[in-house]
């Protein structure tokens, strides 16, 4: 008979051969295809149309040079979690296994989350639900959403549905936007360390690349904190890429940011705004962690609570249930642009990425319900994700280790440079390849596209148990570290060839 | 110029069509002038980047040329345009184009394959208006082609007919949807087992599909498509609907501009899903309604049309890489016996093309009297490797709105390339679980879901044509789908794609949205689909205005041809 899905999705038992590791391995892919297992010095194979593809195209594939690229990319993102979904932990059954503090995800609510969904007001099913609908959204849908995001991101004035459109989840939404605001070839601008599976959605599809505004940890000149993005580092970015030949359309942040757990003021949100109005230039802004801000202090802002944008049309915002309400497998993602051309390109690709009926109406039942988002939902999630996020740095406080982290997301960037016996990114995978022989997944820098070798994101946003015993574990690494780093990595003979280079 | 329209005959009336309603040219000449841009900017690189690449010089010589031969058409568009748009300002109403002008037009719009597969699509006021700076040339055309196709489809969604609150909104006959087993599934869907909320189910998902779901999938396919053989999980991958399955299997399988060869006329949602992101051709294999010697049925699929539009294709220099039937076919509504399918595959085989087969009807053959042989029932694939299967609970469970499509193929390739695309086209874990639950409970499907669907889709078809019998309107179908193909031709004078069109129009100022023949490449006007799978009342009162614009029709044609007669 047939047995519930949660188990079975991790039961290497009933299901066989390697084709199905790569897919376990995948299914956390938002992050880990960017985050985790990017072999270290491969870059991204050409793009069709633009160069040889020889590389990944035996002349016997079955098929097209764009499908082996993209194939590519799949086969990649497999490589980390292949090890780490064969052995996943599990405090009964499997004790020993992984630790997982490599994927973005709060699995600190599932209790709230779960009881809220299965209040009875979530289990309506009608016939409109079931049927084809406009593609933006549901209208009722779309409401909710102008109506949550006016109120939680503070807009001077009521943000309107028909500027809403609804999509299952962010990484639809970065394709979709690529699509229809470049071209096959040209690319966005992005402050590193980022997010690093945008690469592989705004490319799949679009073919669209990104031109990465490099940032150091060292703070000199005119930088007041570590990774400060400026004006100056933008333009220069932009003049790089144009003299190279890349067309560059828009400039892609994320706040809170992603991997920095940092956020923006409003006066430096101002100024990236000007500049990007000033190259005639789109700007997505990501703010999928918008309500995971949990310091208060941080003083957080919302591109929509800005008074005067200095280009609306050119401004499209992201926002998605994935983070903030830790439902990453729900996929729901919106835009707010209040460009009607863009909406109307976005939705028309919405066919290809719609989410169902049924889960359409939970979704503004989920928005709808204040009361319970403001008194329940946001003060204990708010409330754990501090008490976690104070114990990890507790923790890398007594090891001495430095971090950046001011009190947004579910994760703390950390420097292990000093753990590197040199300073490259063979030795930043070597590294996280103990943690992993340690089982404890974290994501490298290199991920993130970072250009210093020795950063990692640590993840805090799960039970305090695997949290413990994550970071016993990651001590027990870094402990042993001096010894580990004169003799060659024992666990390298051990690894999949391919892995290491 | 001339070799096109010997290849490809088209006919007469199919010219003026392309003319937009309002006469405007504006959209028109910005496409061809964005087009041109692009291509001499293309152009310029490729002759500024000849040195050092001395392998590649052939074929570089060949792309210049082809890019000078692009250009120069493009030109020759702009000049068309004005010129008609000239000769329609004096005419006022009566859109002219020279045969010739609009010849070359045609030949432009085939000329630009890669960037463009399908004819500029037509315009009408609204969009005359969208023009946009702020996207890209590929998300103009995105867009344009998207509202051109669906501006009726939302006129209906803001004004849909209800028995109560509105009763003079819009009837959809047009879209392939199937109304008729809503309670039942309402009521399934609310049962106990449905509504599951894990932990795992609001996690990141297996992005090819949870294993629990794809494990349903292929026991479920195994059984009713009646496998020789237990079907993989491993060969499963699971996506929000059939369009974004058949998306991401033009990405992986083509390169922009090349080529699936379909049968037409064929389900209009390909010519999106094979545009909108993929860039890949679709060329029509046509049929014919007529029976003669060699067509022994109507709209009759034989390798030898299937040979005569692959040679035709390659003979003009394109590259073609697949096939997709339909099966049970839409809208012609015929079922491929296992033979003639055989004979496909072979075909297909013979040229190293890969196979489609979009199966998305196959529970939904309401006469008895017909089996349908799925693809997967077979016991030895003639190119395993090359055959990929779609199915969706879309149709055959009437639950579009629900986004679930199912791509079953023996390629592990093919397999790990489309599961790329399950980050862009990923289910919610929930209705994954839904999904899962549906398909598990057999003994439901088979006692309870599919004799009620098969007895009122019967009872609906039964109905629809005694009405069209009655009208001694001409149809295809009698066993699958939700659709009647219908023959309007006798209403047509002239019968052109035009007056198609202006029929189409007709229904729609009487509320009643119906598909026309164009839209699924039918080469001969007059023909349209109708779908039949919603509830007695809805499709009653939809037959009464159906029946009246037919009368209308026939009026105005009496009095057209009286003023003809008159003026002669």
């Amino acid at each position: 008979m047939f047995t519930l899905p949660q188990k079975d999705f991790s039961a290497p038992t009933t299901c066989l051969g390697p084709a199905c590791m790569q897919d376990l391995g995948s299914s956390h892919g938002d992050d880990l295809e960017g985050e985790c297992s990017r072999k270290l010095d491969q870059k991204l194979p050409e793009l069709p149309g633009v160069g040889d593809s020889a590389m990944l195209s035996p002349d016997t594939s079955y098929l097209s040079s764009r499908g082996r690229m993209i194939k590519w990319f799949w086969d990649s993102a497999e490589e980390g979690y292949r090890t780490y979904h064969m052995d996943e932990y599990d405090e009964n059954k499997n004790p020993s296994g992984i630790i997982n503090l490599g994927v973005s995800e709060n699995k600190l609510c599932f209790d709230l989350l779960s009881w809220r969904l299965s209040q009875s007001d979530m289990q309506r099913v009608e016939p409109s639900l079931l049927q084809y609908a406009d593609w933006r959204g549901h209208l009722f849908l779309r409401e909710e959403v102008a109506k949550f995001l006016s109120f939680y991101c503070k807009s001077p004035a009521p943000l309107r549905p028909e500027n809403v459109v609804v999509l299952n989840g962010g990484a639809s939404l970065f394709s979709a936007l690529a699509t229809v605001l470049c071209e096959a070839g040209e690319a966005f601008l992005i402050p590193t360390p980022y997010y690093g599976a945008i690469t592989q959605h705004v490319c799949l599809y679009g073919n669209v690349r990104l031109a990465c505004v490099y940032l150091d940890s060292e703070v000199t000149g005119l930088d007041t904190r570590p990774f400060q993005l400026t004006v100056e580092k933008l333009e220069m970015a932009l003049r790089e890429a144009h003299s190279e030949g890349v067309k560059v359309k828009g400039l892609i942040l994320i706040n809170p940011q992603n991997p920095l757990g940092d956020i923006y003021s409003p006066e430096e949100l101002q100024e990236y705004l000007v500049f990007a109005k000033r190259h005639k230039l789109h700007v997505i802004v990501d703010e999928v962690y918008m309500l995971s801000v949990f310091e208060e202090s941080v003083g957080y802002r919302s591109v929509l609570s800005l008074e005067r944008l200095p280009d609306p049309q050119r401004t499209h915002v992201m926002w998605a249930t994935s983070k903030d309400f830790g439902m990453s497998g729900l996929r729901f993602g919106t835009l707010y642009t209040e460009n009607q051309d863009v909406a109307t390109a976005v939705a028309s690709l919405c066919r290809y990425h719609g989410l169902s009926g049924l889960v359409q109406y939970q979704m503004a039942q989920l928005l709808r319900d204040r009361d319970w988002i403001n008194q329940v939902y946001l003060p204990e999630n708010h409330a754990r994700l501090k008490a976690a996020h104070t114990y990890v740095s507790e923790e890398l406080r007594a090891l001495g280790i430095p971090f950046l982290s001011r009190g947004a997301g579910f994760f703390i960037w950390v420097d292990l440079r000093k753990y590197l016996p040199k300073a490259t990114f063979e030795e930043e995978m070597l590294l996280w390849r103990r943690f992993l022989d340690n089982k404890v997944l974290l994501s490298f820098g290199k991920a993130f596209e970072c250009k210093e070798p020795g950063w990692f994101r640590f993840v805090f946003s799960d039970q305090a148990h695997r949290l413990c015993l994550g970071m016993q574990r990651v001590r027990q690494v870094l402990a042993g570290k001096s010894q580990v780093a004169e003799d060659p990595p024992p666990s390298q003979s051990q690894e999949p060839s391919d892995q290491c280079r | 110029m001339s070799h096109w329209s010997d290849t490809l005959p088209v006919p007469s009336g199919q010219r003026r069509d392309q003319v937009p309603r309002d006469h405007s040219i504006y959209p028109q000449l910005l496409e061809i002038t964005l087009h041109l841009r692009q291509a001499m900017r293309e152009h310029f690189v490729q002759l500024t980047s000849r040195q050092g690449l001395s392998l590649e010089e052939r074929k570089h010589t060949q792309a210049i040329r082809e890019k000078e031969a692009l250009l120069s058409c493009l030109i020759r568009r702009m000049i068309n345009l004005l010129q008609s748009k000239a000769a329609s300002d004096l005419e006022l109403q009566v859109p002219l184009p020279s045969e010739d002008s609009r010849g070359d037009v045609r030949y432009g719009e085939r000329a630009q394959l890669s960037g463009q597969p399908d004819p500029v699509p037509q315009l009408s006021d609204c969009e005359a208006a969208f023009v946009s700076r702020d996207l890209s040339n590929r998300g103009i055309d995105i867009s344009v082609f998207y509202q051109s196709s669906f501006q009726d489809y939302n006129a209906y969604q803001k004004d849909k007919y209800h028995k109560d609150k509105n009763t003079l909104g819009f009837i959809n006959l047009g879209t392939s949807e199937n109304k008729l087993c809503m309670d039942l599934m309402t009521e399934r869907l609310q049962e106990r087992d449905m509504n599951c909320i894990e932990d795992a189910l609001l996690q990141y998902p297996d992005w090819r599909g949870q294993l629990f779901l794809r494990e349903e999938v292929a026991r479920f396919l195994t059984y009713y498509c009646r496998a020789p053989t237990q079907l993989d999980p491993e060969n499963v991958v699971v996506l929000n609907g059939c369009c974004s399955v058949f998306s991401a299997l033009a990405m992986v399988l083509c390169d922009p501009g090349e080529a699936f060869l379909v049968p037409a006329p064929f389900y209009s949602g390909f010519a999106f899903s094979s545009r909108l992101y993929a860039k890949v051709e679709l060329i029509p294999v046509y049929l014919e309604s007529e029976v003669t010697v060699t067509n022994t049925q109507p709209f009759q699929l034989t390798v030898d049309k299937l040979e005569e539009a692959l040679l035709e294709a390659r003979f003009e220099g394109k590259k073609v890489r697949g096939l997709v039937l339909i099966n049970p076919q839409n809208p012609v509504g015929d079922i491929y016996s296992p033979d003639s399918l055989m004979k496909y595959l072979e075909f297909a085989k013979r040229y190293n093309l890969h196979v489609i087969i979009d199966e998305i009807y196959m529970l939904s053959v309401f006469d008895e009297s017909i089996i349908f042989h799925s693809v997967l029932s077979m016991k030895s694939l003639p190119d395993r490797n090359r055959t990929h299967v779609i199915w969706g609970t879309s149709k055959d469970f009437g639950i579009s709105g629900f986004r679930f499509g199912a791509l079953y193929t023996h390629n592990k390739e093919v397999v790990s390339a489309v599961s790329a695309f399950g980050y862009l086209h990923s289910i919610s874990g929930i209705v994954q679980h839904k999904l899962c639950q549906l398909l598990q409970n057999t003994e439901w499907i088979d006692k309870v879901y599919l004799p009620t669907n098969c007895y009122r889709l019967r009872e609906a078809h039964k109905y629809i044509t005694a009405k069209l019998k009655a009208l001694e309107i001409p149809f295809h179908n009698s066993s699958s789908g939700l659709y009647v193909w219908i023959n309007l031709k006798k209403y047509l004078d002239p019968c052109t794609f035009e007056e198609e069109r202006l029929l189409y129009c007709r229904f729609l100022d009487n509320k009643l949205l119906l598909s026309r023949g164009k839209a699924y490449m039918c080469k001969e006007p007059g023909w349209f689909c109708l779908i039949f799978a919603d509830e007695l009342p809805r499709l009653k009162l939809a037959m009464c205005r159906f029946c009246d614009v037919l009368q209308e029709q026939k009026e105005a044609l009496i009095v057209k041809q009286l003023e003809d007669a008159m003026r002669e």
